[in-house]
């Protein structure tokens, strides 16, 4: 069997390189036959598009899709550089 | 004397499926800010399409807006056609050059480019061995030199740089050390504390920190969207005399 770190480098460089998704900085942990995807996106489209290559490229692994969907609010507070 | 308010954000990472969305979060910047800055990475794929959406979001603010390009930007190989695509919707594109632009009453001098990785002080790249990796340093020190002639050349009572990639490794806090070589290099650092700026705006590093400075005591400030959690963020330049009207 294959070193589950393998398989999880081996989704990370599928969720930056698959040209549904190009994300690079979602964090892939796989603990037995479960695989867990963690990191923020800007939409839930994407969140499903990471969770569905994930599932390609590891069949085998059930998928926990654990990515949280981070909406950019109205400009805060002002920074005073002086 | 009057502040010069700046916007700023990077990866926004646009496309098609939230056209119209991003522009909304823009209403009423033309009140807070002088100038909005956008530390690249504006599409996803870097493909002309997003390009597009990009152009459609920024077109016709009231307020100058000047962008650089990140490395999603450059992913189809159409970082050319995108930036001619936002020139045409009135966005001044930097790449590895200088602008002035009019802020009120002062002049803002804006120099950058989407600067490139290599790593930090004692422990990065250098130009030694294979010609690959000759070529991924020698492309930071081109970009670097290119900084610093814009830097030197321009005349204007503020100076601040834009860039994607970023020049110190503070504000990449939170991201994995093992990939700080890809996302920045102290070479664009050294560059600038020799040339002089007020600022340094940056994006790349989407799990890093908003604040950090460079050895030479210049401001810098991560302003990646999933860093700030809000649609841009406002800094004020050379605004110490109205503190208190700014509680
Ligand atoms: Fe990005
Ligand atoms: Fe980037």
């Amino acid at each position: 069997m294959e070193a589950p770190q393998y398989v999880a480098a081996r989704v990370q460089q599928a969720l930056a390189e698959d040209g549904r998704t190009h994300e690079l900085g979602i964090r892939v942990d796989i603990r037995g036959d479960q695989l867990f995807l963690r990191g923020q996106v800007s939409g839930a489209e994407q969140r499903e598009r990471l969770g569905q290559v994930a599932h390609e490229v590891a069949p085998e692994l059930h998928v926990h899709n654990e990515i949280n969907v981070v909406e950019a609010t109205a400009p805060g507070e002002d920074e005073h550089l002086d | 004397m009057t502040d010069l308010r700046i916007a700023a954000v990077g990866d926004i990472h646009l496309g098609e499926d939230v056209r119209g969305q991003y522009r909304k979060k823009l209403e009423g910047i033309e009140d807070r800010a002088d100038v909005f800055m956008l530390a690249g990475d504006l599409t996803r794929h870097g493909t002309l399409e997003e390009g597009r959406v990009v152009a459609d979001e920024l077109r016709g603010l009231p307020i100058p807006v000047i962008a650089v390009l990140g490395n999603h930007d450059y992913h189809s190989d159409l970082q050319y056609e995108i930036a001619s695509e936002l020139r045409d919707a009135g966005v001044i594109v930097l790449d590895d050059d200088g602008v002035v632009v009019q802020c009120g009453d002062k002049k803002l001098g804006v120099v950058g480019g989407k600067g490139f990785g290599g790593g930090y002080a004692g422990k990065c790249a250098s130009e030694f061995g294979e010609r690959e990796i000759k070529n991924f340093v020698s492309h930071t020190r081109y970009i670097a030199e290119a900084w610093k002639v814009a830097l030197k050349e321009i005349v204007a009572d503020h100076r601040v740089v834009l860039s994607h990639y970023s020049p110190i490794k503070e504000t990449l806090e939170g991201e994995p050390p093992e990939i700080y070589p890809f996302l920045g290099s102290y070479l664009l650092a050294e560059a600038v504390d020799t040339a002089g700026a007020d600022l340094i705006l940056h994006g790349h590093a989407h799990k890093g920190s908003e604040k950090g400075m460079t050895p030479g005591g210049i401001r810098v400030r991560n302003v990646a969207l999933p860093v700030l959690g809000r649609a841009y963020c406002v800094y004020c330049l050379n605004c110490a005399d109205d503190l208190q009207t700014h509680p």
